[in-house]
């Protein structure tokens, strides 16, 4: 496996451990046992991996591992996280209290947690991704043979198509 | 009856090889794009696994299209041949893009991945969507719209090709087969301009929302982009895990519907409405059936979902009920409610009816899968011819007729034709149920998912994961790849390669 991949599931693995830390609940809990938890205060952790501002609040997306939840949140909490969660960055790891929605009245039905306190446990980080070199040589000898031989292969045909057939006798 | 089919010569494998050979090229051509991507966003680390894979088709299509080189034309059973097994070369080579830009966790997964896009299908085993590199995830949205969204195997034969024969075959084979103009390559050109038309249409309207809903314009155009882009070929591939629940947006999930809808309707209905025959769309028998099982599924669910009480407001079930009902018939997969949700909160009598619709589909020559409404509107007409012939006397002949875009007399020959694509359809539905069920799970999670596979949907019921056992995965791949071509091609293949077993190939 690469790095990309351990490293990943390295974090996955820290952002687990740190929802199964006493009082948070994990996102699959909470969307396994949706019923049972609508409408109470429950405890989400994970990382921020999507932020979109509307009006006086905004929706934080917090993906613990497994599964993500959006949640509500104002916008002088939202305006705390500094990296949102990609492919070149680690999001934020936050620690979301707040009320739990089966089916939001107020949002279209969607499930989610209208947060009381919202507190950034890690400041994310931006991930270095180097470039493979060996590979990225080997694909370039690679795409350059494959359209010579495409070329070669072409224009072989073409002189073969120019050749007049010997008369048999 | 094997004896009276004429046995396969050396030149039958060269016609197909040939054909083949400009699939790869355009592959190639295509695994290149996402490189632009990679380029904008920085993401150099990911580039060399888009070459190699354009290199690797490039390649296998320049020794087929030299060692098996001929002139002959194309006949029908080799337009067939050809687009089934097109449908998985093709997907070959993006999924070793998949795998070495280690995008998913196994090379079974990226291929699983490859074929759910290029057939439009859009379940999903990636492990980590919302931390893929954005060249990857545009290559998956990009997929979709080649291969299902404009049809990459007529696109492929009517730019590369030598003539208009092959095509017109070919679109035969991919089961477009009522083609919209006479000049393929001119039919082509409407497919490819009808996808770009609602591509920027989708694309801008899509930008407009996420701008409104907080999104920075970059993200809101990339992401509207290749929405767009699975949103018109009724895919269903997202950016994000959530899907469509990560814009917790009413006016995403409108502009998804108009794209689904439009996705789902015939191509021949988009050329005669641009042409001025708007009055078709009011008139045609395949789009009132369509619009009105839409209507029928989602007054049900949402009536259903009302009466166990199960979301708080009419908006609620507009945004889940009505608008996975639309998700189901059109088979695009966009989802609106987490898949646990859909198996053990919705009411069975729900979940059903999706799987109904799932099976039925939208329109034939369109982007979505299913049996296909102009099938089921075939079906329903016989049925009722059948019960007027029981009532009439003797001596009386019944005939019928129906409105596709012109109106054509109800043959029975269209009608035994109709009735062998949805028994086969049903026959692979049940098998694939049963393969599901035999791997442990529940029979209401293995239809859904079973359904999903093959009707070419994408709505999940959480069981395709990369968890999932490996001969599932292959199996969902076959569903998936049979689901595209209509099931008939896959017979023609499998009779091809019987024929050359039995009556060897002659020079």
């Amino acid at each position: 496996m690469s790095k990309k991949i351990f490293s990943f599931a390295f974090f996955a693995i820290c952002i687990l451990l740190s929802t199964s830390a006493v009082g948070a609940e994990s996102g699959k809990t909470l969307v396994e046992n949706s019923a049972n938890f609508d409408g109470k205060t429950v405890v989400l952790r994970g990382e921020v991996i999507g932020v979109m501002e509307r009006g006086d609040f905004a929706w934080v997306n917090v993906l613990d591992g497994e599964v993500a939840i959006g949640v509500w949140v104002r916008n002088e909490d939202a305006r705390k996280i500094s990296f949102v969660g990609d492919y070149r960055h680690v999001g934020d790891l936050v620690e979301v209290v707040g009320t739990f929605h089966m089916a939001c009245p107020e949002h279209g039905g969607d499930l989610d947690i209208h947060a009381d306190k919202f507190t950034v446990l890690t400041v994310g980080r931006e991930l270095d991704r180097p470039l493979n070199m060996p590979l990225a040589l080997l694909s370039v000898a690679l795409a350059a043979g494959a359209i010579t031989l495409a070329l070669y292969l072409r224009h072989v045909r073409r002189e073969r198509e120019k050749m007049v057939p010997v008369p048999s006798y | 009856m094997l004896f009276l089919i004429p046995p396969l010569e050396k030149e039958d494998l060269k016609i197909i090889g040939h054909s083949l050979s400009n699939i790869c090229y355009l592959s190639g051509a295509l695994l290149l794009l996402p490189i632009i991507v990679a380029v904008v966003y920085e993401e150099f680390d990911v580039i060399p696994s888009f070459l190699i894979g354009s290199a690797a088709s490039i390649f296998f299509g320049s020794l087929l299209s030299f060692f098996l080189y001929t002139k002959r034309e194309m006949e029908v059973k080799h337009a067939v041949v050809m687009a089934a097994v097109a449908w998985l070369v093709a997907p070959f080579f993006a999924s070793v893009s998949f795998w070495l830009a280690n995008a998913l966790s196994s090379y079974l997964d990226a291929l699983f991945e490859s074929v759910s896009g290029f057939t439009g299908t859009g379940l999903t085993v990636a492990v980590n969507i919302d931390h893929l590199p954005r060249s990857v995830n545009f290559l998956r949205h990009f997929l979709q719209f080649v291969g299902d969204g404009i049809g990459i195997i007529v696109i492929s034969l009517s730019i590369l090709g030598k003539t208009e024969i092959s095509s017109v075959l070919a679109f035969k084979g991919e089961a477009k087969d009522t083609g919209i103009r006479p000049s393929i390559v001119r039919t082509s050109r409407i497919i490819v301009g009808i996808g770009l038309t609602f591509l920027i249409i989708g694309t801008s309207l899509f930008t407009i929302a996420g701008l409104k809903e907080g999104l920075d314009f970059g993200t809101a155009f990339f992401e509207g982009l290749n929405l767009s882009m699975t949103g018109y070929a009724t895919g269903g591939f997202t950016p994000h895990s959530q899907n469509l629940l990560y814009y917790h947006s009413f006016w995403f999930e409108v502009v998804a519907i108009i794209l689904m809808v439009v996705g789902a309707l015939n191509f021949n209905l988009h050329y005669a409405v641009l042409g001025g025959k708007r009055g078709e769309i009011l008139k045609n028998m395949e789009v009132k059936i369509l619009l009105l099982w839409l209507l029928v599924v989602g007054s049900l669910v949402s009536a259903n979902l009302l009466f166990v009480g199960l979301y708080p407001s009419s908006e609620a079930l507009f945004r889940k009920g009505v608008f996975q009902a639309i998700s189901a018939q059109t088979t695009t997969g966009f989802q609106t409610v987490y898949p646990y949700h859909l198996m053990f909160m919705w009411p069975v009598l729900s979940v059903l009816l999706l799987v109904a619709a799932m099976v039925s589909g939208g329109c034939a020559n369109s982007t979505s899968g299913g049996i296909k409404m102009l099938r089921v509107g075939m079906l329903l007409k016989s049925l009722v011819r059948e019960i007027r012939q029981a009532l009439m006397p003797k001596s009386a002949v019944v005939t019928g007729s129906f409105h596709h875009v012109e109106d054509t007399p109800l043959t029975d020959k269209m009608v035994r034709g109709a009735a062998t694509i949805a028994l086969s359809y049903l026959i692979l539905f049940s098998i694939g149920t049963l393969i599901t069920v035999g791997h442990g799970y529940g029979l209401e999670d293995s239809m859904f998912e079973t359904a999903s596979a093959l009707g070419n949907v994408g709505l999940s019921s959480g069981i395709t994961s990369p968890l999932m056992p490996a001969t599932l995965k292959a199996v969902y791949i076959f569903l998936m790849w049979a689901g595209r071509l209509e099931i008939m091609a896959i017979f023609v293949l499998a009779g091809f390669i019987i024929l050359g077993l039995r009556k060897g190939i002659k020079e």
